[in-house]
């Protein structure tokens, strides 16, 4: 630790340069896993803000809620734990103002447990009759109001935006909630089938397990259309990037450390044991390591502030905090190379 | 005569092996004494790094036997020499003596990090770096010392953990004639007053008139001449 402290206090630029390249690499690593949450929670938003635990839907959907249809006789008697959800995608068109949106429709039913206690509004009210929605709050930024018309694919029907709710997104799409009669126009189905899915926020078992399938809300999430597809694509960025960063580490502490074998071996003849060095090369790492994440991390919080709502970014802290332990982890193993080099030194080097 | 603190019985020291054979030193017999300033003078390729490093306990001879404080350096492992050198040996060398990022009282300080104990006392040091002239430089960095100056930092920082015996290679290398009078009366009074025993082998042969005891190594021999 002496040893450490008191070469990057004097050697302020060297290593302020080494800090800087970790803080780059950990903020771009950071910047990726911040993505990576904030498409996961565009697709999970809803499901998991909603309390979800199971998810029923036709056995012969592939546990897909777009392929899924339910009739009327598989959904009677519904528990107060159980919800009706109509789900269609669909494009919204502002009437005055309101840029064109691609989104999800959910149909909800007003008696059932996710429209009366669920929905999270931030303002307005929830939907009195089928010609009213409530919209994700994200369309604020995109020119929507409380109060204006918007026009759903091809329907004839005006309707009316009355509430703006939050974590109201399914599928990287935000939401617009409405009646279930409205999900049967938008779906073009007739009145044999009443809904896409049933959701539970409880494990729920009765008759209808012999007509549907049951999912875990887990199993539901992971076969969300790409979802899957997209978290794996990001988790073997990261992990490359993880590997790289290690490898760029390590071979910038064996330089640094190449550079002092001279002195190294002089400490070495004076009997300092090697031990002593190595545990100073390793806490410098240690330092180094700290100071880069918390900088990087620092940024990472602050770009997620500045950043528009829009973008899909999101700082979750026990992730990020195990990203942050993975770096330094990292930077623990890039010192092993030099401590390798530092215990091979000969003390004779020290003599001309 | 005190007994001697470096005995050298035989000793032979040869590197590779076939043609590439190198005889670095021959039949060596030699003991140095405390209170003696021992010269070792030799010309490059001569051996002298080699003699110092086995009289040091930093490598192990071919054949032969070296006694170092009193011990047996073959029977110690790579702990005990590590400690042994640390404890009882002061080296001074040509360069990186002295680490470019610690002021001249952090080398100090480094030192007590690894060894708490038996160093000399605060004010035992302030009267050796006074008495090497180098006192006010106690918060300077060696690359803002003279080469002297930094060689005299080298013989303090040696000789603070109160070593028994001083061994110096190539001290003066780099110094001016001026530096190397300094330097070489220093090396002198460690043997005198401070009763070190001080091996310093070199080629400079501006130190013969501060050596108690002079041997010329050629080709890995040595031989007395004063
Ligand atoms: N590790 C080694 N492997 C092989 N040969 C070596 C090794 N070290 C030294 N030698 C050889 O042993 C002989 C003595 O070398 P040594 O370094 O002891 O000489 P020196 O007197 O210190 O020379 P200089 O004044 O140039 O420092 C030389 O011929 C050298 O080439
Ligand atoms: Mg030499």
């Amino acid at each position: 630790m002496f040893l450490a402290l008191k070469e990057i206090k004097h050697e302020k630029l060297r290593y302020s340069l080494v800090i800087g390249m970790i803080v780059l690499i950990a903020y771009l690593i950071l910047m990726l896993l911040g993505l990576m949450q904030g498409l996961g929670n565009e697709n999970t938003a809803a499901v998991e803000s909603w309390g979800t635990k199971q998810v029923m839907l036709d056995k012969n959907a592939n546990v897909s809620m777009n392929q899924s249809l339910i009739k009327k006789d598989e959904a009677q008697d519904l528990t107060k734990h159980e919800a009706l959800v109509g789900q269609v995608p669909i494009v919204m068109k502002g009437i005055n103002h309101g840029q064109k949106q691609s989104m999800q429709y959910f149909g909800l039913d007003d008696s059932q447990y996710l429209l009366k206690n669920k929905i999270q509004l931030v303002s307005g009210r929830k939907p009195r009759n089928d010609h009213e929605l409530i919209l994700d709050e994200s369309l604020k930024e995109k020119g929507y109001r409380l109060g204006q018309q918007v026009k759903l694919n091809s329907l004839t029907t005006k309707f009316k935006v009355v509430g703006f709710a939050k974590n109201a997104k399914f599928n990287i799409a935000p939401l617009a909630i409405g009646s279930l009669n409205t999900w049967q126009a938008l779906k073009g189905t007739g009145p044999q089938f009443v809904a896409s899915g049933i959701w539970a926020d409880q494990k729920v078992s009765n008759s209808r397990q012999n007509k549907l399938a049951h999912y875990d809300v887990k199993k539901f999430i992971k076969k969300l259309p790409g979802y899957t597809a997209q978290n794996t694509t990001f988790e073997f960025m990261i992990g490359f990037l993880l590997m790289i960063s290690l490898i760029v580490i390590a071979i910038f502490l064996y330089i640094l450390t190449m550079q002092k074998e001279a002195q190294y071996a002089v400490l070495r003849a004076q009997g300092i044991p090697a031990g002593f060095i190595v545990w100073s090369i390793i806490a410098q790492s240690v330092i180094l390591m700290v100071s880069g994440v918390i900088v990087a991390t620092l940024l990472a919080v602050g770009t997620s502030l500045a950043m528009p709502s829009t973008v899909p970014f999101m700082i979750i802290w026990p992730q990020t905090m195990l990203l942050d332990l993975a770096l330094l982890i990292v930077g623990i193993v890039g010192s092993l190379l030099p401590v390798r080099m530092i215990l091979k030194i000969d003390p004779v080097d020290a003599l001309q | 005569m005190e007994e001697a603190t470096i005995k050298l019985v035989n000793v032979n020291k040869h590197y590779g092996h076939g043609r590439g054979l190198v005889y670095a030193l021959q039949d060596i017999n030699f003991s140095a004494h405390p209170g003696e300033l021992t010269l070792i003078l030799g010309p490059s390729g001569s051996g002298k790094s080699t003699f110092l490093t086995i009289a040091g306990g930093l490598r192990q001879p071919s054949s032969g036997r070296v006694m170092l404080a009193g011990k047996d350096i073959s029977k110690l492992n790579n702990k005990e020499r590590d400690q042994l050198r640390l404890n009882r040996v002061g080296f001074v060398l040509q360069s990186y003596n002295l680490l470019p990022y610690l002021n001249v009282d952090e080398q100090f300080e480094l030192v007590r990090k690894v060894k708490p104990n038996g160093n000399l006392t605060d004010d035992e040091l302030t009267e050796l770096l006074e008495e090497l002239g180098i006192a006010d430089l106690r918060s300077q960095y060696p690359d803002q010392l003279s080469g002297g100056q930094n060689q005299r930092v080298a013989i303090a920082r040696a000789l603070y953990t109160n070593p028994d015996i001083v061994l110096a290679d190539e001290p003066t290398a780099a110094l001016d004639s001026a530096r190397v009078v300094v330097v070489g009366k220093e090396l002198q009074r460690l043997a005198d007053q401070r009763h070190k025993t001080v091996i310093v082998v070199t080629h400079d042969l501006r130190l013969k008139e501060h050596a108690d005891r002079i041997y010329h190594i050629n080709d890995g021999k040595l031989s007395r001449e004063k």
